[in-house]
């Protein structure tokens, strides 16, 4: 979009920031959907999955930095940091306090382990901003009036690509059918000789292996310092709820609606008034609708 | 042997009486003025504390070699988060168990508003060089002085060079929202209007806003701009830059637009913000290219030191420490003597340009405003405006 | 035995409540004269601030079982809305300290209303969308609040002249630290006389199990308002303290992470319990102060603190403290 002598069509603006909020929408469609899979399968909120993001995204960065790797390759990186962070905060803190049952407990866990995580990271690498350069993110293209990145091509093909893989994995093998079995009823699917352990864990890990990836994509875009989580993990949980719980196309539907409300709420008022827009819609979501758009499991104790 | 033990005896109790000799000339020379630095280590304002401390470092070398009048400069330093409750509780502890006779800091002006009401209670005078509010000099707080130009100085010169210099008659106005963002965006808009320009848009944001896309796309759609004065810190107006750029708005998009920014952006943005910030249009308050000898020196004394080139919030630390040097010279020997020939100043030459205190403890020497221009090459032109 | 052993047991919880709350009271008359400077005086009324809202968020958590996670936005109203009073339009100190809490309690009591319907995580994530609400209206509307402008050079509570006493003038900071730790200390004493009286059991009741508790009789929908209202108008007056004692405010203050740090001290100092957020607050409020000297890894401690508690002594340091004295032989038998 050039601003030349005059104003521009309305018709491009609204492309414009369609196509603005839809690549934001993934980005956090990607990190929401790791939370709710969690939810699915353990009832359970990781408050330290943002921070898993932006781990992720720093592994990235010193992967391209210190060890000279490509972009494309640092994703994968930080696909498998996530990874071994989900193993490890499920070994210390999910599976042992499970048999404590209390549902509140381990969320405050993860509570302590996010702050840790933030701090530490802080210590190490400092407060200054992190200046994430992708060759994609420098390539622009024009067309018709939009204009877009290499770098948000990137973001919606992964997306896409990710979110129908998973798709395919929960639908159509037996893993992934176990996986929704267990979301479904423990006790019986463990009964079926299912193990259940073994599948939270792989749910876990996958989860948050698709939040390190998610930073790996988001560091070019967001001002990547060890809080940058905290901006996310708010609206994260906006979505999640908006979507419902556990609900894979619940979450994609509000993670899109989330970035779409973000980029018109910037054309059209003002970025201060974002959060306000989200989370406004968040609390009338909980007050007439706590199950989420589109609602799958029955209005159990909610 | 009563000879040789004579001997000894003699030669031992000149060596003694010379030693008493130099260890009291050295205990004479032991005097120090201490000096508090309530800086900002940590959160988004941490690279103005790690690079004010660099240029401490500097001027204190320099100036230890041989003291002034007698005196050494020793500095403790408290990290001040760039916000009001650490920075008051930072000064609080610094006052309480260093004991300092003269304060720099703070960076940012919540910060430095936070702790002036402190330093005035415990008589320690502050001096600032990085924070614009104009209220931190304007009602008069005899114990807080500026060597910077504030917002209105700054806001003033850049609208006004903007309308006659770049021809400019449309802008849009992006800061964050704080008091140094809001103040600096508002005196350029007065200053614009008043002088027939329009302001197209005003667009505030706060430090949480990630994003910049959506912001850039606005602007693109507001038709024709000429400038776009930008008040916000380097991390988020790294992003800003790259979006209007993004966005075919700026020049170092191909647009026409120019960024006008004052002294947030140090030396070094350019390279994180690639070609994007071409074009770029910005007050400082240290001109490397200066010919005059002490900057030269300066410049040359900073890359051997740290191998690397100096920015103005290196230069700032050390004018700040070399103005503390130079009213030690005329005679300050606490804090209540630094005060005094402090707001006496009337003309110190600093690498940032001169110094001459008015009645409200403020700077008023225009020489300390210049203009750079980034080139493609991404080097810095200087636009000999003033 | 047993009927002489009864009252004798009551007896000395009584007393040695009594005597807890005397040597508290001591305590706090005490601690500014010896630890002197402005520094501890500073860390000391920060310490009766933090326990405030430790107590306050305790009542809603601990006694009442509802996760709160916004108990920062309760801190921020209180802050602002008696600071508004005073600066805009000039109401007398006490008079916006009573609007400012009385206000706290009221957000506190609508966001019951969602906690009515809601459990466990929905509620903890209502209360956490809460938070941010109020956080970003005070940073954005302006106009009202100055947003992070800040409002400076608020004025300490009036001096109190009572004819024959002397003078207590609240700009000499160990007077402030007493006023606010002596409020800490009667809030606290309020409360523990909620807690114990039937009001307290009700609450556990529904706690435990909010099902079975209806079937006695109990209306848990009035009692969770009840329990928030209380909760957020303690965390109201924090705020209305914090307010007086930086004398600048704000927004940044109040953001989501400060609900964290207080959720941290209550679980720590022991949840559930009265004394532990106290503990717990103290602790977590010096900690980072006497770790100063290692650098920013001090505030992993929080973070290592609530995970390690979580994990190893959910009942926090109270917990910790009763395995001490029961090692020790300490612990006295409980009188059938």
């Amino acid at each position: 979009m050039r601003s030349s002598g005059t104003r521009q069509v309305t018709a491009t603006i609204v492309a414009q920031q369609a196509i603005n909020g839809i690549v934001l929408g993934s980005l956090y469609v990607l990190v929401a959907l790791g939370l709710t899979l969690i939810y699915g399968v353990l009832v359970q909120i990781n408050f330290a999955h943002a921070d898993f993001v932006t781990l992720g995204a720093f592994a990235a960065y010193f992967f391209m930095h210190l060890f000279g790797g490509s972009y494309l390759a640092s994703i994968g990186v930080a696909l498998v940091v996530g990874a071994v962070l989900g193993w490890l905060i499920n070994v210390s803190i999910f599976a042992p306090l499970r048999h404590k049952g209390s549902e509140l407990l381990p969320l405050i866990a993860t509570i302590g382990v996010s702050v840790m995580m933030q701090n530490a990271m802080l210590s190490l690498f400092g407060p200054v901003p992190y200046a994430f350069e992708t060759p994609y993110s420098q390539q622009v293209f024009r067309v018709a009036g939009t204009f877009f990145t290499a770098q948000s091509i990137i973001i919606i093909a992964v997306s896409i690509a990710t979110i129908a893989l998973l798709y395919a994995f929960m639908k159509f093998t037996f893993l992934g059918k176990a996986l929704r079995a267990v979301a479904q009823d423990r006790e019986t699917a463990g009964l079926m000789g299912i193990n259940p352990s073994y599948l939270i864990m792989l749910t876990i890990v996958i989860s948050s292996a698709l939040a390190g990836m998610a930073g790996a994509m988001l560091a070019p875009v967001l001002v990547l310092t060890p809080f940058a989580g905290t901006s996310v993990i708010v609206k994260a949980f906006a979505i999640v709820i908006i979507g419902g719980f556990g609900n894979v196309e619940g979450t994609i539907l509000a993670g899109l609606l989330v970035g779409l409300i973000e980029s018109f709420t910037t054309q059209y008022l003002d970025p201060g008034l974002i959060d306000i827009v989200v989370f406004g819609l968040l609390l009338l979501m909980l007050a007439f609708r706590p199950t989420g758009l589109i609602s799958e499991r029955r209005e159990e104790n909610v | 042997m009563r000879k040789q033990a004579g001997y000894v005896l003699a030669a031992t109790l000149a060596i003694g009486l010379i030693a008493t000799a130099s260890i009291g000339a050295a205990q004479a020379q032991d005097k120090t003025i201490k000096i508090g630095g309530l800086l900002p280590m940590s959160g988004p304002g941490a690279y103005f504390g790690a690079q004010d401390k660099q240029g401490v470092e500097l001027a204190l070398e320099q100036l230890n070699k041989s003291g002034v009048n007698g005196y050494k400069f020793a500095v403790q330093y408290e990290d001040s988060a760039c916000s009001p409750l650490p920075a008051s509780q930072a000064a609080k502890r610094l006052i309480d168990q260093y004991k300092p006779d003269i304060i720099i800091g703070e960076e940012c002006s919540d910060a430095t508003l936070a702790i002036m009401p402190i330093i005035e209670q415990a008589k320690v005078p502050l001096l600032n060089a990085g924070s614009s509010a104009l209220k931190i000099t304007d009602p008069g707080n005899p114990w807080t002085f500026r060597i910077m130009p504030n917002e209105v100085m700054q806001g003033v010169d850049i609208a006004t060079q903007a309308y006659n210099k770049l021809n400019a008659r449309t802008a849009v106005l992006l800061n964050e929202t704080t008091n140094a963002g809001i103040g600096n965006a508002k005196v350029f808009k007065d200053t614009f209007e008043k002088l027939g320009g329009k302001v197209v848009a005003e667009i505030g944001f706060g430090r949480d806003i990630n994003d910049f896309t959506s912001i850039a796309t606005r602007v693109a759609g507001l038709g024709k701009v000429d400038v776009i004065p930008t008040y916000t810190l380097e991390g988020q107006g790294l992003k800003i830059t790259q979006a209007l750029a993004q966005a075919g708005v700026v020049k170092g998009g191909g647009g026409p637009a120019i960024q006008l920014g004052t002294i947030w952006l140090p030396f070094g943005f350019e390279q994180k913000a690639g070609k994007a910030a071409t074009g770029y249009v910005r007050i400082v308050q240290f001109d490397p290219t200066d010919q005059r000898d002490m900057v030269k020196d300066f410049v040359a004394a900073f890359k051997a030191k740290f191998n690397a080139d100096p920015t103005h919030l290196h230069a700032h630390a050390y004018d700040q420490i070399m103005l503390i040097a130079d009213v030690v010279k005329r005679g300050a020997t606490d804090a209540q003597s630094i005060r005094d020939t402090l707001a006496a100043t009337k003309d110190f030459k600093g690498v940032t340009g001169s110094v001459e205190f008015d009645k409200t403890n403020q700077n008023i020497k225009m020489d300390t405003i210049h203009y750079m221009e980034t080139k493609p090459d991404l080097s810095w032109n200087a636009l000999k405006w003033n | 035995m047993s009927d002489a052993a009864a009252p004798s047991a009551t007896a000395y919880r009584t007393s040695s409540r009594r005597i807890g709350f005397l040597v508290a009271a001591l305590a706090i008359a005490v601690l500014p004269l010896v630890l002197g400077g402005s520094y501890w005086h500073t860390n000391l009324t920060v310490c009766a601030i933090n326990v405030l809202l430790a107590l306050g968020l305790d009542f809603i958590l601990g006694y009442a079982g509802q996760l709160n996670l916004g108990q920062s936005a309760f801190y921020g109203l209180g802050a602002y809305v008696s600071t508004l009073l005073i600066t805009k339009l000039g109401v007398p100190f006490w008079g916006a300290f009573a609007a400012g809490v009385a206000f706290a309690g009221l957000a506190g009591m609508i966001l019951a209303l969602f906690a009515v319907r809601l459990r466990g995580h929905y509620l903890a994530i209502a209360s956490l969308g809460l938070a941010v609400i109020i956080h970003q209206i005070l940073l954005n509307w302006i106009s009202l609040t100055q947003g992070p402008l800040g409002i400076y050079a608020i004025p300490p509570p009036p001096a109190i002249a009572i004819p024959g006493l002397p003078r207590v003038d609240f700009r000499n900071p160990i007077a402030l630290f007493y006023l606010v730790a002596g409020f800490a200390l009667l809030t606290y004493f309020i409360l523990d006389q909620l807690v114990r009286s039937p009001i307290g059991e009700t609450l556990t009741a529904i706690r435990e199990d909010e099902i079975s508790a209806a079937s006695l009789g109990i209306n848990a929908a009035a009692w969770k308002v009840f329990a928030f209202g209380v909760g957020a108008a303690v965390g109201g007056a924090a705020g209305c303290f914090y307010a007086t004692f930086v004398g600048t405010l704000v927004p940044d203050a109040f953001f989501i992470t400060e609900s964290f740090t207080i959720l941290s001290m209550v679980i720590v100092g022991g949840m559930g319990t009265l004394i532990g957020p106290v503990w717990g607050a103290i602790l977590l409020t010096l900690l980072p102060e006497l770790l100063r000297d290692v650098g920013d890894l001090r505030l992993v401690v929080y973070g290592l603190a609530l995970t390690l508690v979580v994990l190893f002594m959910p009942g926090g340091l109270v917990q910790a403290a009763r395995l001490v004295r029961a090692k020790l032989g300490l612990l006295r038998e409980r009188a059938p």
